[in-house]
């Protein structure tokens, strides 16, 4: 390997689309987001740099480690989470293709997402304070719940795509966009377990402030909350990614440099989606939570595989 | 007094009841009955007025006669307001419990503890309030021979 | 499962005022729950002793931030009483007037809070954007927004003028369209139905057994307003509804509270278009007569009563005062056991709980491990020095 494959290799890791964009975008997501529920609430919102600024605060505060907790894993549990969700970019297609896509990389994707919320139930548990003890099983208890719609839902463009890759799925839908909307059910169901696992209202329930303070994170802070929340801006780029991928068609198949646009354009709108979902609902209760995804959510899901799968005995 | 028709009736049916134990019952004015009761028949009274329809214990107001120690016992039917007046010697303040009756007035009947060290007898040991758990014990803020001196030593922010 | 004990309070992202409940909980549901009080007690029932029946008012008006008029007007009606003062059929109106708008301001509040504590912010957000046009109400006519000291001894200290009475119609219209809606949503949102509808089950027996009062009474089908049952200033020539709920939840009090707002915009227009003629005020002595009043007040919350002995001087010998959370407090370790953690800081508020004014005390103020205390006289001298040196001096006026 030359010395110059190695450096564009580590620009891509790095750069674009890798460290410094994902989690700039993530910022800008961030802000975004809280600007549109500001906007929808009638307030005025944060000023650009918000998330920026709080990151930078987060990083210069002192860091207290509680007696009860494990230390090292304590420490180390937002690193851990914030490269499971870097390493899930690696196989989404931001610009036309992904830097390392194969078949099956939606099961890894998928197995990749999975790992922040358990570092954030490990972050709860290991913190052993009654508020962070409730917020991890809280945590546990969410992800089994939202889960299995979430996965449901990628699993019927995959069938009707014929590929287990990301990058193969959104090249069928953009080579067949008289297909995309098919997909609507299958979004919408999605998108909502996505709301779930970026944990926001209503599914915010593992750090409901009103109820058990901050939850998992109660015990956290510096610059260790600072790349939590850092990985769960990430996550939303990731997730508003794989989403628009999955079921928009990604960049419709244009070049690298014109897809990019249609790459922000289709997040933004997902972000958007996710803002006013955010803004129309009260929390809901665990319970109540678990019965919606699995009476309602799951059942949707499924029925967009069974359609898929009809759709794809009658295409051939 | 055929002004005040249903008052009246209120205070003859229980100067009725309760013979000697009640004094001094007044009607005040429209909606307002006052009297006074024996302290050892206090349960007794109220928990009869609960049968005749006044459900509510609005609160208890402690007070400070020199001699006396004493408690207005406000009941109502949300309309009329029957005050009970019970009266109790300051060397050794006690009234029963009305827990059993009003379950609500527990509140109440600390704040008499606390705040006039008029024993209750019949309320069960818990929390203090409204006083934190370290003010002295012997010390009753609201009789009026109660003033407010400083502690003595500084107390440091920990 | 193991049993986890959760503090919530005295410092408590859920709670306005220090208070505190131990839970203990299984799982996600709550097997226990006890109510400890006590931590703003700021001793004024002693304070109102040792001080004259005119200062006595501003001081009752700081028993409580939002129900100042509440109680002003409680204690006031007492003095008036006891010093057998004709108190003018117009400062009553004005009266009951700031008592409504005070109830208006107070359920719009009460709105929010449970929109956040639920975790509706939108709610949140809109119900007090809204509630600024009645603070602005409320503003206009007696100079504050929330102490608004409009009482004096034998009546009111301001009067109404055509101009704010037009003002305060206009807002009035306006809340009246935004209540409809928020009524629609209360009754329409699905999570919010989800989140408010058999929580905090308070039944018309334990309700009437534990001394429920306000909306929290009426929410259990309990028929209890003062206004109604022994009406004061001018509510008997008033007409209104009083609203009852019977699904015994913290969704009827939502909609008891929805609904009142209505009654109260009404009741506002009833004062303002029916404003008797006449002063504002008469003379009160300073030396109140020997006796005693009770008297109790519907605040936006429920019944206050007040008891007032007075001893032929100008202090009163002994003042009582009764917040009407005291009362509802008894009934939330019933509303809050066996139900979802998730539940309790909605099921706190939906008793709309204000705890200074069910404490009252603190007598000294550590300051920085420095005890300090303040006379008087010093905090006075503190006050007027205070404003010098912001260029304002209150000694000229």
């Amino acid at each position: 390997m030359t010395l110059d494959s190695t450096l564009t290799q580590l620009a891509y890791l790095l750069i674009f689309p890798g460290f410094l964009f994902l989690a700039l975008y993530g910022m800008y997501l961030q802000w975004l987001d809280r600007k549109l529920c500001a906007i929808m609430q009638n307030r005025v919102g944060p000023p650009w740099f918000q998330a920026l600024a709080d990151f930078i605060k987060l990083l210069a505060k002192e860091v207290i480690v509680p007696d009860a907790a494990e230390s090292r894993l304590f420490r180390l549990l937002p690193f851990f989470a914030m490269a499971a969700v870097m390493t899930a970019l690696v196989s989404i297609p931001v610009g036309r293709s992904a830097l390392f896509g194969f078949q099956g990389d939606m099961v890894v994707v998928i197995y990749l997402l999975t790992i922040p919320t358990v570092t954030f139930f490990l972050a709860g548990w290991s913190s052993t304070s009654p508020y962070s003890t409730v917020g991890a099983m809280r945590v546990l208890t969410q992800l089994f719940a939202y889960e299995v719609p979430m996965m449901l839902s990628l699993i019927g463009p995959a069938i009707l795509a014929g590929s287990w890759k990301i990058t193969g799925i959104s090249i069928f839908f953009a080579a067949n966009p008289i297909l995309i909307p098919t997909q609507l059910l299958g979004f919408a169901t999605a998108l909502v377990a996505l709301q779930g696992k970026l944990e926001r209202i209503p599914f915010d329930i593992p750090h409901a402030k009103n109820e058990i303070v901050g939850g998992q994170f109660t015990e956290y802070s510096g610059r260790l909350l600072a790349f939590f929340y850092l990985a769960i801006d990430m996550e939303l780029v990731v997730g508003a990614a794989l989403l628009s991928a999955v079921f928009l068609g990604g960049s419709l198949g244009l070049t690298r440099w014109a897809a990019i646009p249609v790459f922000l354009a289709k997040t933004l709108a997902i972000t958007f989606l996710l803002a006013l979902l955010k803004v129309l609902m009260a929390r809901i209760r665990i319970e109540q939570m678990i019965n919606f995804c699995w009476k309602y959510l799951a059942p949707l899901a499924m029925a967009q595989v069974l359609l898929d799968v009809f759709l794809k005995y009658r295409l051939g | 007094m055929s002004d005040f028709e249903n008052e009246e009736k209120i205070k003859a049916s229980i100067e009725a009841k309760f013979q000697g134990a009640v004094s001094n019952a007044l009607v005040q004015r429209r909606n307002r009955v006052w009297l006074d009761c024996a302290t050892e028949k206090l349960p007794e009274l109220l928990g009869w007025m609960k049968t005749e329809g006044f459900v509510y214990l609005a609160t208890i107001t402690g007070f400070d006669e020199g001699e006396n120690l004493g408690a207005c016992y406000h009941m109502t039917n949300a309309r009329v307001i029957v005050t009970v007046r019970v009266k109790t010697p300051r060397a050794n303040p006690s009234i029963p419990s009305v827990l059993k009756i009003f379950p609500g007035a527990v509140s109440y009947e600390r704040e008499l503890e606390d705040m006039f060290g008029i024993k209750i007898a019949g309320l069960p040991a818990g929390r203090r309030y409204p006083l934190p758990e370290d003010f002295p014990t012997d010390q009753y803020p609201l009789r009026k021979d109660w003033k407010f001196v400083p502690p003595a030593e500084e107390t440091e922010a920990k | 499962m193991s049993k986890i004990t959760i503090p919530l309070g005295p410092q408590h992202p859920a709670l306005k005022e220090p208070e505190n409940f131990m839970l203990v909980l299984e799982g996600e549901q709550i097997t226990g729950a006890t109510v400890n009080l006590g931590y703003n007690h700021r001793g004024m029932e002693k304070a109102a002793e040792e001080r004259t029946y005119m200062q006595d008012l501003y001081l009752i008006e700081r028993v409580c931030g939002i129900c100042s008029h509440s109680h002003t007007t409680c204690y006031i009606t007492n003095v008036e009483e006891l010093a057998k003062a004709e108190t003018p059929k117009r400062a009553l109106a004005i009266r009951t007037l700031f008592g409504e708008l005070e109830r208006v301001h107070s359920h719009l509040l009460w709105l929010g809070v449970a929109g956040y504590e639920m975790g509706f912010e939108t709610l949140f957000m809109y119900t007090w954007r809204d509630r600024e046009q009645v603070l602005d109400c409320l503003e206009m006519l007696s100079g504050n927004r929330v102490h608004y000291s409009i009482n004096t001894l034998g009546g009111v200290r301001r009067d109404i003028t055509a101009e704010q009475k037009a003002g305060v119609l206009k807002r009035i219209k306006y809340l009246e369209e935004r209540t409809k809606y928020y009524i629609s949503l209360a009754t329409e949102e699905t999570t919010l139905l989800a989140r408010t509808q058999n929580v905090g089950k308070l039944p018309y027996d334990v309700a009437i057994e534990r001394g429920a009062v306000g909306p929290t009474a009426r929410a259990s089908g309990i028929a209890r307003d003062v206004r109604k049952d022994d009406p004061y200033l001018i509510y008997g020539e008033l007409d209104f509804k009083l609203i009852t709920h019977n699904t015994c939840d913290v969704f009827g009090r939502l909609v008891v509270r929805a609904l009142e707002l209505m009654e109260s915009y009404k009741m506002i227009e009833q004062i303002l278009n029916n404003l008797p003629e006449g002063p504002i005020a008469v003379k009160v002595p300073w030396r109140i007569p020997a006796g005693e009043a009770v008297n109790h007040y519907e605040a936006p919350r429920g019944e206050d009563i007040h008891y007032l002995k007075a001893n032929n001087t100008d202090k009163p010998e002994r003042l009582k005062v009764r917040a009407p959370t005291l009362a509802n407090l008894q009934s939330v370790a019933y509303m809050m056991e066996g139900g979802w953690l998730a539940d309790v800081p909605l099921v706190i508020a939906a008793i709309d709980p204000c705890m200074s004014c069910t404490d009252r005390a603190v007598v000294w103020n550590p300051k920085k491990g420095k005890k300090e205390i303040y006379g008087w006289e010093e905090l006075r001298k503190m006050g007027i020095e205070h404003y010098k040196r912001r260029g304002v001096d209150f000694t000229k006026l």
